[in-house]
């Protein structure tokens, strides 16, 4: 018990706090709202600054986690509640039914092509189409499908749908599974939750949703993804390929009012990507901060001064249909100013998780002004909440980038061994 | 052991039908049981179930085998599966091969016979492999769980603090007669933002009572040899003997320099105008109050962001926010004062800053974006000349300008570095072992970097990034815990070894090196990750990869291209 961590969230941070946690000699439980782990980062082709191969930056250390005995890892599982005090929580956690079990299931993906049900994919951003028993990307780990009730014909709609289990050679599937709750005894907690990106859509002004040439951050990663739905060409949604291309930057960032040194680079990303893939297209990157800091982002930005790419500050900036493509008009200098374009892509802002004030309320820490959970900055204690016993690190704390993270991760472990002190499991 | 000892058994797996429908493994059984060496060939139906371990652990151990190829998935999947399944049956895990049949098979070939005359070729290399693995052991490495760390600046301190414990001593060794390193100065204005100079001060308080912190002040770490978990120290003390440590890993805090702004004559340091840097205002505060030479008190400053920006080649992330906090401190003293802040990007990058840029608006202080800066003047006026965002160039008349000069790399940096073997980015910072996953660690293993010896930041980000060095110890370096080096690493065959050190200057994490009176290199193994480069670039060919001999990869080959050619 002594031993005992409970991490919540499985993206690089809760990866990284798992693994050092375990080697360590500490027993993880490992909780996982989704069916995967890797968080935002499966999603990159590429990581900044070093414009780094994402995936074989993360698959050692998600193979590392799988295989770690001292790690359990709970997908589909969400906290639910939480007594006790540090060194002693006791913790709720509701899991959901593994109609799939991992132990039987070796990942062929032979069940998905006789369910019937297609529908969009959200993990691509809606840009394909999956089934109602699926793993959300190719290279998903666990590779071990999951059931979406909501859609599959035997949960939503009582039909006798046993499509899927019939072509399960290992009879890995199970329909009669119950989702559980389990109880955990843990002496920290550390709380990995990570961010989203703000989401423009409400905002009719930038058209996303509605000019099918806009792309969301998200989406446009998808697109560029080699393992995504076009399988990393950059075709538009009517099958050609941009010319013209407008960037813009810091998306939310007036509603919210600041912006994060991370989302300030995170489109010159974009601006690598597209000049690594279209070195004849004419590129212009509307931004508004220009925020470079450190020793590493002068190189990685330098590197996106390309010919072909026209930078321009704006102050407001909107998007409206024109012909196939779009019209994106803005202000500089405070003159109106416009420009055609027939791909749009829109770099937000990153913003605490959905879900953020319930999670802080049942956990009872404090949140920041910001909506992400508060740490101790004013006491030099970034990843110590406002309960003792509970850590939090990465963008769950704030927006940062991957180094930033990691390097919270590891703060968090050492606050939590020299907390339970070096008692090695035995 | 002599060929005849051999019992290799191969084990089949059909993967269900993902494997048994695209090969014929009843040929394949057939085939490969007419290859000399095997002593047995089996198929199962799914091995990496239970009853699959269990029936290849049985079997392992009722056939007494001496080698296991199992041909099933991707190493990825099941490598260390299947190689726990016969350490368990007493076959030496480095005695077993994985073939991948899947994957590089099954899921590849559409026609059947070709997948099958793939999955002989395969099994047959790997059988030959097989026959030339030699048993390798795990090794234990005893460590000390005690902790150098060099440099008593707050990141230095904090890293300490977060190490120490009864089972654990930390070793602080400053170079100056004090700790606490520049946030230890601040006690006027900075440090910014909600940071109080108090919270620094508990640290160094902290830190000089701790009974598990022992500093050395005056005092230079003169050498430091070894490698992760044994690393000997060497510290020159003033008026005392040297003094000799062993601890198990390094944290490297030795701090920054700031930009000197007279090397350039944009900031008017050539001319009689009244510049200060913030590390002078914030002197004067701390004494008295910020006065200009004549004695009186400024009626009017400029705030001139990004000075030495452009010499460096990048953005220190910290210097605007000390400007804004002289603004505050202006603005609380002298409320009438005129205030005009001349930047290039002004970043709120939290609610606060942003709460903090429109409060200082609101109190009458001008914040102007421009593209191009400078200072000049005379001992009647200062004037800051720039050239505002629609390109015009204009002029500020103040009594005083203030700059913020960048963060540069500390002065001990070269030698550190060179005392330890850690490279040196583009600007002069340590330079991180990843970008991303290594910000705080260096090349050699167990030697931390943290705050700005390793790149410019703030008070926070130092004292987190010293944090994340404590963790990482605390996590790798448990006391009582013995250590496991990597078990496949490089030798050296000393009768071939010509001394020409090339193994030497390729070893990117210091295991190779030279013995100048035996003239031949070693690897140390315990530093040695089993990279290979050094084997590659032996022009001798004196050195070999355990596990990845030139003969394990000769045979695999040869048998692989042999039994292509046979099948065609």
């Amino acid at each position: 018990m002594k031993n005992n961590v409970l991490v919540i969230g499985a993206g690089i941070t809760g990866i990284e706090a798992s693994l050092l946690l375990a080697g360590s000699g500490r027993k993880v439980f490992l909780v996982e709202k989704t069916s995967m782990i890797g968080g935002n980062l499966v999603k990159y082709e590429e990581v900044f600054p070093n414009m780094e191969c994402s995936t074989c930056m993360l698959a050692p250390k998600q193979q590392d986690v799988l295989q770690n005995p001292n790690i359990e890892l709970l997908t589909m599982a969400d906290v639910v509640e939480i007594s006790g005090n540090a060194g002693n929580f006791k913790v709720k956690v509701d899991v959901q039914a593994d109609y799939v079990s991992a132990a039987d299931c070796i990942g062929c993906g032979a069940c998905y092509d006789p369910c019937p049900v297609s529908i969009p994919n959200e993990f691509e951003e809606k840009l394909s189409e999956r089934k109602a028993i699926f793993v959300p990307c190719p290279g998903a780990l666990p590779n071990v499908p999951v059931i979406d009730k909501a859609q599959c014909l035997r949960f939503a709609k009582g039909e006798e749908c046993t499509l899927c289990q019939e072509s399960c050679m290992f009879e890995a599937i199970d329909y009669n599974k119950q989702d559980r709750q389990i109880e955990l005894e843990v002496s920290a907690i550390v709380v990995c939750t990570g961010f989203q990106m703000f989401d423009p859509v409400s905002n009719t002004k930038y058209g996303l949703g509605e000019i099918p040439v806009v792309y969301s951050e998200m989406q446009f990663e998808r697109l560029f993804a080699s393992n995504g739905p076009t399988l990393g060409e950059l075709k538009l949604r009517n099958d050609t390929t941009p010319k013209k291309i407008v960037v813009i930057h810091d998306v939310g960032k007036e509603v919210l009012g600041y912006n994060s040194p991370v989302a300030s680079m995170y489109p010159v990303k974009f601006l690598r990507y597209l000049t690594h893939k279209l070195e004849s297209a004419e590129i212009i990157s509307l931004f508004d901060d220009m925020f470079i800091p450190g020793k590493n982002y002068q190189a990685f930005f330098n590197e996106a001064l390309k010919p072909n790419i026209h930078f321009e500050r704006y102050d407001d900036v909107s998007v409206e249909a024109k012909g196939e493509g779009a019209l994106v008009k803005y202000i500089a200098d405070g003159s109106e100013k416009s420009v055609e374009a027939d791909m749009v892509i829109l770099s937000s802002t990153l913003v605490p998780r959905t879900g953020a004030p319930e999670l802080a309320e049942m956990l009872g820490i404090e949140m920041a002004e910001s909506g992400f959970f508060k740490s101790n900055r004013n006491g030099l204690a970034p990843v110590a909440t406002s309960r003792e016993g509970i850590f939090v690190a990465g963008c769950a704390e704030g927006a940062k980038d991957i180094a930033h993270s990691v390097e919270q991760a590891s703060a968090a472990v050492g606050l939590v061994l020299s907390i339970i002190g070096n008692e090695i499991a035995v | 052991m002599s060929e005849n000892t051999y019992k290799i058994g191969v084990y089949i797996c059909e993967c269900g039908p993902n494997i048994a429908d695209a090969v014929d493994i009843d040929r394949v059984v057939e085939t490969i049981s007419k290859y000399p060496d095997i002593f047995i060939v089996k198929r199962h139906k799914l091995l990496c179930s239970g009853p699959g371990k269990d029936f290849l652990h049985e079997d392992i151990v009722t056939e007494g085998l001496t080698h296991v190829v199992v041909a099933a998935c991707s190493p990825k999947d099941h490598e260390t599966t299947f190689a726990n399944i016969c350490k368990k049956s007493g076959v030496n895990p480095y005695l077993y091969q994985l073939i991948n049949i899947r994957e590089q098979c099954a899921w590849m070939i559409k026609d059947k016979e070709a997948a099958t005359d793939k999955v002989i070729s395969y099994i047959r290399a790997g059988v030959r492999r097989v026959k030339y693995h030699s048993s390798l052991e795990q090794k234990e490495l005893e460590s000390t769980p005690d902790v150098l760390v060099v440099g008593g600046g707050i990141a230095g301190i904090e890293s300490a603090l977060n190490l120490a414990s009864t089972e654990r001593k930390v070793y602080l060794v400053e170079k100056s007669g004090r700790l606490g390193g520049t946030a230890g100065e601040f006690e006027g204005i900075m440090p910014y933002g909600s940071l109080s100079p108090e919270i620094v001060k508990s640290k160094i308080a902290d830190a000089q009572a701790n009974p598990n912190i022992e500093v050395f002040y005056d005092s230079i770490v003169e050498s430091i040899i070894g490698f992760f978990g044994n690393f000997e120290v060497t510290v020159v003390r003033p008026n005392e003997d040297n003094i000799e440590l062993k601890v198990g890993s390094v944290v490297i805090a030795t701090g920054f320099e700031l930009f000197d702004p007279s090397k350039t004559d944009k900031y008017g340091f050539g001319s009689k105008a009244n510049v200060m840097t913030v590390r002078e205002i914030e002197m004067k505060a701390k004494t008295g109050g910020v006065t200009l030479a004549d004695g009186t008190t400024p009626k009017s400053i400029a705030l001139v962001h990004c000075a030495g920006r452009d010499e460096v080649g990048y953005c220190s992330g910290v210097c605007c926010n000390s400007l804004l906090e002289i603004a505050d401190y202006f603005k609380s003293k002298h409320p009438n004062i005129e205030i005009h802040d001349v930047h290039r990007n002004l970043c709120k990058t939290s609610p606060e800053e942003a709460e903090r840029i429109s409060n200082l608006e609101e109190k009458g202080v001008v914040f102007t974006r421009v593209s191009d800066v400078s200072i000049n003047g005379d001992s009647s006026k200062t004037i800051v000349e720039y050239t505002d965002s629609k390109g015009t160039e204009k002029t500020i008349d103040v009594d005083l300008a203030i700059i913020a000069p960048a963060i540069i790399p500390g002065e001990d940096t070269p030698q550190v570095a060179q005392m330890l073997d850690l490279t040196i980015d583009d600007f002069g910072f340590f330079e991180e072992e990843h970008l991303m996953t290594g910000s705080f660690k260096t090349s050699v293993d167990g030697v931390f970097v943290t705050g700005c010896a390793i790149g410019p930041k703030g008070i926070l980000d130092s004292v987190g990034q010293a944090q994340s060095a404590a963790g990482n110890i605390l996590s790798r370096l448990v006391p009582g815990k013995k250590l496991h080096p990597e078990v496949k690493t490089s030798e050296v065959i000393e009768s071939l070894c010509t001394g020409c050190q090339t193994c030497v200057t390729v070893c990117s994490y210091g295991a190779t090196s030279y013995d100048e009176i035996r003239r031949v290199s070693s690897v140390n193994e315990a530093i040695c990750r089993g990279c290979g480069n050094c084997v590659g670039s032996c022009p001798s060919g004196a050195i070999r990869a355990k596990h990845f001999t030139e003969k394990q990869l000769f045979q695999e080959v040869l048998e692989a291209i042999a039994s292509s050619e046979i099948s065609g």
